[in-house]
């Protein structure tokens, strides 16, 4: 593994304090006229200024050479480009000094170069005023023009790291805190190149920072980590705020999950909320583990069973259960992009979902699958995992997709230009690129499909800007030479697998975390890098082990999750902990996705959707591809993923108006309630009590009983007297069904239906 | 850097954004939230901000534009094709004979008959000129969002709690072929109208329901909801529940208010205002735009597309699909009349300022008349076999037209040469198009960006400019 390029001092928080002290107390004293770390160099006239260490970082704080300024893509704001970030000095060298017919800069006049007319807003500038002419910064990009804005690209020191300091605190809430970014050199020496680096808060509702690096604490327990950038460069600020309170106690511990998550609580001062009732576990888990709410007989086995291990006798039918498997092959397909755009994949989407849904059923170690899918050969039908082969067809998509998904690594940026903040270069891309290089594709007979085989030959891309051949490595990490006569994606499967891998199976673990615990450790789960950590670094590393050590297993990973005692704590939260997001003191409510929806308003209802060429009762969790969508306005509205994006995040789980129109008032909707077939009718010809109606109802939706205002609100209601156009009492039987209809209405509309809680 | 602005101040990205709940608020304090509220209610001067609307009317399939704004008198008769040219309101300006109504108010609106862009297909021309993707070749789905959700996905973002009852953005039969929400997600679609407005038995379901029953019935539902809706809210630092409180109140307002059938009642405008827009699909589709940016609907968009455009349905008058001229003839009195209506209603009832009117298609069409025989008879099309003229697909140059919107009209912007193929002067690309209607809705077009599914910020147009003649 190729070493991270980030130095971490070791210091004591009490030296942090007294740092923080003493910086403020000079700060005072100085009146705080400089702070800055040029008065402490010699004046900038008396050397010889360099662009790639002072110059470039000036343009980088400004801002000048952000993506969305002159960094942007495509020329640049208004014709002037700049490197993103000053990622590529001598571009910016060509850009600044060669180019715009040489007016950007003037050496005889400095001060009338455009570059610092506009920036000073002496000419007007579509960006603003981005530079003040009294500064110390403004006085160097003169010295350099003045010196005849020499390229140093070569001779320049080169930097090594910077370092944050301190890299950690624990602070308290409202404290402020003043960071330090040092840069280290290649040659050993050191400059404070605070003013000059960028600062960014991963969650500005904790802590905040501003320009020159002091972060603003606010009054949200937990962790926050501030990201740190100088030129190229990354480090990070991570911080604890706990609350002051003692936490006395935590429940019973099932598993390490509970006691790392507790151990971060208990330093946090945030207590758990209660451990869950029965009823609430079970729809729970069925939701999360099945994708559907349980049946009324298993919720009257399950609180009538008084034997301690029954939620884990739960959890494992809920596992062995086919519902599993099609709820999980739904999530992975659409991650996997199994999408019908012709009626002719029909075919190949059928074979590719099956593929999925078998492997996860037969519960097949993760590494495994994932090893079947990268160096899949063959055609679709005799081997379905190359249907991937057809959905991501171009080698730069296919190292994209499987860095997301499998590796949790963005990589797209680095396709154009440094990964603005990570340690992956265009070098890095390509290399990642060169795994697929010799994907070989002879087209079959049914149209569209590709047969995929392994080409022979030397497998390798060029860097699209520097023109050089890229062999294979995987992420900084090189691996051995791949003979021309072997596929080079079994040596990225083999890379992979690793149990050293660092990637691998952190992004699954943390992917599966989220699944149950709505947030990610690492979040966006699939956004893994340094300047972006876990919550709980301790517990995802555990997490990681565990799931390498039991041979990859999946079913042993959700296992492990849901048995915690963390997973089964109630939503409701507690005066200490209802601030708390991230840190899982309770359990995260989540909106119930549009196909587990549309199966509990059928359950609930006790009607069916219809999908074409499907068999009658399919289940909208079961459903094969994204095509159904069409069919279906409910999965639509309700953000059903049409599997374009590796990303999770295309599903929307987010609510609208149009969500709410439809569960009020669509068609569908209507008629799954007036069914003749459906609930209202079934329970309105039953001999049960009206108690005994709303109880099923209850039971059958919210998996609970109602509580006594709840039966005596429902059951009033029934007893309502409906009455005719012209005011006449309607038949009592009649009357009795509309008001059930309507109850099921109220019900399907309610919050406790709509979320897993 | 307002992009870097907005940012800060939400403290959300786009996917904390997706996966946090409406506004992403779940990353703000309450006395953030209410801060962010009352800086964005208005401006630093104190005054409400007002909201300027867009309607746009597409005329799918891209329409010829020798045969009506851009006409080539002296160019041979390869090009020309068979109609005169009239004079306009505005001097030494003339369009095809197809048009007298809009010649007669020329005055009122502008004609940009240099609009280019790069896109040969349907698709991609539709994605160039709604979405600004620069790409030339077809795709099954858009890469980027559209202007339209681009914008209502920034206002919902600005004005999380909309007063208006209406949904911001309404299309009537709107063109979504190409088109869409892409990474930003379909809540921000718009609330579809779809079917022919003139049409006795139209009505616009989800809105306003008409039987007093179901009204009195669902307000019953309502009610008992309330009483049984008892999740304890505590938990929802999130603020979900709160938004999904807010669009259900917004949903059974929309489902029950008067005010809000009102706004879609067409039977409420007086006859002659029916009459002057034309009693069919096209006409009462004008109208009913008019009539909702009029009730505070911010973007509308209507194509004109369906059986009174012939046989294929929309503009595409490639001779296989239609007699090219006869086609053109077919429609156009029905299009010169609502187009005309609309633009008059804009100024005679104030809305010039607010409301920008734009009436484009995706491309023009060859200046080069060509004989193909038909595939099918039908309006506008000989039986099939029939050898008959036909226009294909032309992005290099084409015309559309802009009203309202506070600009100045009753001028020409850009030419093309003498036989319509290529601009001569005033090249605008679909990212000058896009920044142009950006900049009336008070959206910085080169310095607003937006997350896609990466998160890599991604910007509304790529490359392009407000035209400058077309900006108040």
């Amino acid at each position: 593994m190729r070493s991270i390029r980030l130095l971490i001092l070791s210091r004591t928080h009490f030296f942090l304090d007294a740092s923080l002290l003493l910086a403020s107390f000079l700060c005072a004293s100085l009146a705080c006229s400089l702070g800055d770390a040029f008065a402490s160099e010699p004046d900038a006239a008396a050397r010889p200024v360099s662009m790639v260490n002072e110059v470039l970082p000036i343009l980088t704080k400004a801002g000048c050479n952000a993506g969305t300024c002159h960094a942007k893509a495509s020329n640049g704001q208004n014709g002037f480009q700049l490197s993103l970030l000053g990622f590529e000095p001598f571009e910016d060298y060509q850009h600044l000094v060669l180019e715009g017919r040489g007016r950007r800069l003037s050496n005889t006049a400095p001060e009338q170069s455009l570059l610092l007319l506009k920036a000073t807003g002496q000419v007007p500038h579509g960006g603003g005023v981005r530079l003040d002419p009294n500064s110390e910064q403004y006085r160097v990009i003169i010295e350099w023009i003045r010196q005849g804005a020499q390229y140093d690209g070569q001779s320049a020191t080169k930097l090594r790291s910077i370092e944050i300091q301190p890299f950690e605190a624990i602070l308290a809430p409202s404290a402020q805190q003043r960071l330090k970014a040092i840069a280290v050199y290649d040659d050993g020496s050191q400059k404070d190149v605070t003013k000059l680096a960028l600062f960014e808060s991963n969650e500005s509702s904790m802590a905040t920072v501003d320009e020159a690096g002091t972060v603003s604490v606010q009054d949200i327990p937990g962790s926050v980590s501030i990201m740190v950038r100088y030129q190229g460069m990354v480090g990070v600020f991570r911080a604890s705020i706990p609350q002051a309170f003692v936490v006395e106690r935590f429940p019973e511990a099932k598993n390490f999950v509970d006691e790392l998550v507790f151990s971060n609580l208990k330093k946090l001062g945030i207590p758990t909320s209660e451990l869950t009732d029965d009823a609430t576990f079970l729809r729970r888990v069925s939701l999360d583990v099945a994708g559907r709410l349980p049946t009324e007989q298993e919720l009257a086995s399950f609180l009538a069973n008084t034997s301690a291990g029954k939620r884990d006798d739960a959890i494992e039918q809920l596992l062995a259960s086919g519902e599993y498997a099609d709820f999980f092959a739904n999530k992975w397909t659409a991650m996997l992009k199994n999408r019908r755009d012709d009626a002719s994949d029909i075919t190949s989407n059928f074979a590719f979902y099956s593929w999925v849904r078998d492997s996860l059923l037969a519960n097949k170690p993760y590494d495994q699958m994932v090893r079947e899918l990268l160096a899949a050969t063959g055609t679709v039908l005799s081997n379905p995992p190359v249907a991937w082969y057809k959905r991501v067809k171009d080698p730069k998509n296919q190292l994209e997709d499987v860095a997301q998904l499998f590796l949790g690594v963005r990589m797209q940026c680095a396709q154009c230009h440094h990964h603005p903040f990570e340690r992956w270069s265009q070098d890095d891309y390509y290399s990642l690129a060169a795994f697929f290089s010799q994907v070989g594709r002879k087209p079959t007979s049914t149209r569209g499909e590709d047969m995929i085989f392994h080409k022979r030959g030397l497998a390798g891309v060029a860097n699209a800007k520097t023109g050089q051949m890229r062999r294979p490595a995987a992420l900084g990490d090189t691996v051995q030479e791949i003979p021309p006569d072997q596929d080079p994606r079994l040596k990225l499967a083999d890379w992979m697998a690793d149990s050293k891998n660092p990637f691998f199976a952190k992004a699954v673990v943390n992917r599966y975390w989220k699944h149950f615990f709505r947030r990610g450790l690492i979040e966006p789960e699939d956004d893994i890098r340094d300047s972006n950590p876990a919550s709980n670094p301790e517990l995802l590393a555990a997490l990681e082990a565990r799931f390498i050590a039991s041979g990859f297993d999946l079913k042993d990973l959700v296992r492990t999750l849901v048995r915690s005692t963390t997973y089964q704590l109630s939503s409701v939260p507690n005066p200490q902990n209802i601030t708390d997001l991230q840190n899982f003191s309770r359990y995260y409510p989540r909106r119930l996705s549009a196909e587990v929806l549309l199966d509990a308003v059928d359950d609930f209802a006790m009607t069916r959707t219809d999908f074409p060429n499907l068999p009658p009762g399919t289940r909208a969790i079961a459903l094969p591809d994204n095509s159904y969508n069409n069919a279906s306005p409910f999965l639509k509205v309700f953000g059903r993923p049409e599997n374009e994006s590796v990303c999770e995040c295309e599903r929307i789980q987010t609510s609208s108006l149009a969500q709410s129109l439809h569960l009020m008032n669509a068609n569908d909707v209507k008629s799954k309630l007036a069914s003749g077939t459906g609930r209202a009718e079934s329970l309105a010809k039953s001999d049960k009590t009206p108690e005994q109606r709303v109880e099923e109802i209850y039971a059958s939706a919210f998996s609970r009983k109602p509580t006594p205002e709840e039966l005596a609100t429902a059951v009033g209601y029934l007893a309502e007297v409906r009455v005719d156009a012209s005011g006449n009492p309607i038949d009592p039987g009649k009357s009795m069904r509309e008001n059930l209809q309507d109850l099921l209405w109220a019900i399907i509309n309610s919050k406790e239906f709509l979320f897993n809680h | 850097m307002k992009h870097d602005d907005r940012f800060s101040v939400l403290g959300a990205n786009r996917r904390n954004f997706l996966t946090m709940g409406l506004g992403g608020f779940a990353t703000l304090s309450l006395p953030g939230l209410l801060r962010l509220q009352s800086a964005i209610a208005s401006d630093p001067t104190g005054k409400p901000r007002e909201r300027k609307s867009i309607i746009m009317v597409w005329k799918p399939g891209g329409c010829s534009h020798i045969d009506t704004y851009d006409p080539k008198p002296d160019a041979t008769t390869e090009y020309r094709g068979p109609f005169s040219t009239i004079a306009t309101k505005v001097p030494g300006l003339q369009f095809t004979e197809l048009l007298p109504r809009q010649a007669a108010i020329a005055d009122k609106f502008t004609v940009l008959r240099s609009m280019r862009q790069t896109a040969p297909g349907h698709p991609a021309g539709s994605m160039q000129m709604l979405s600004g993707d620069p790409e030339t070749r077809d795709k099954p789905k858009p890469k980027y969002p559209d202007w339209m959700t681009v914008t209502n996905y920034l206002r919902s973002r600005d004005e999380p709690q909309r007063e208006n009852p209406l949904p911001r953005y309404v299309g009537i039969n709107p063109p979504l072929e190409y088109n869409g929400p892409a990474y930003l997600g379909d809540m921000y679609s718009p609330f579809t109208v779809s079917g022919d407005p003139s049409n006795p038995n139209f009505s616009v379901p989800n809105i306003g329901l008409s039987d007093t029953n179901e009204v009195q019935r669902l307000g019953r539902r309502s009610d008992l909801r309330q009483k049984l809706d008892t999740l304890t809210r505590a938990f929802d630092r999130a603020g979900e529940l709160g938004a999904l409180d807010q669009f259900e109140s917004q949903a059974i307002s929309l489902l029950t208010s008067p005010k809000t059938k009102e706004a879609f009642d067409l039977t409420k405008e007086d006859d002659r205002t029916r009459d002057r827009y034309g009693r069919n699909a096209w006409g009462q589709q004008l109208l009913m735009a008019r009539r909702l940016v009029e009730a505070g609907v911010e973007i509308l968009t209507t194509s004109l597309s369906g059986p009174l455009c012939g046989r294929v349905g929309n503009w595409d008058d490639h001779a296989v699909n239609h007699h090219v001229f006869d086609a053109l003839r077919f429609r156009s009195e029905i299009y010169d009349q609502a187009v005309t209506a609309l633009i008059e209603d804009i100024y005679e009832r104030g809305l010039d300022q607010r409301v920008l009117v734009v009436v484009t298609g995706e491309f023009g069409r060859t200046p080069k008349i060509e004989y193909s025989p038909s595939t099918g008879a039908g309006n506008a099309s000989a039986a099939a076999g029939t050898i008959q003229p036909g226009r294909d697909h032309w992005p290099r140059a084409f015309s559309n037209i802009w009203a309202g919107g506070g600009i100045r009209t009753g001028q020409v912007i850009g030419a093309t040469d003498k036989r319509g193929e290529d601009p001569i002067e005033r090249t605008c690309s679909a990212g000058d198009f896009l920044a142009t209607i950006y900049h009336h809705l008070g959206i910085e077009a080169h310095t607003t960006f937006i997350k896609d599914f990466n998160g890599r910020p991604t910007p509304i147009v790529d490359q392009g400019r407000p035209i400058k003649e077309l900006i108040s």
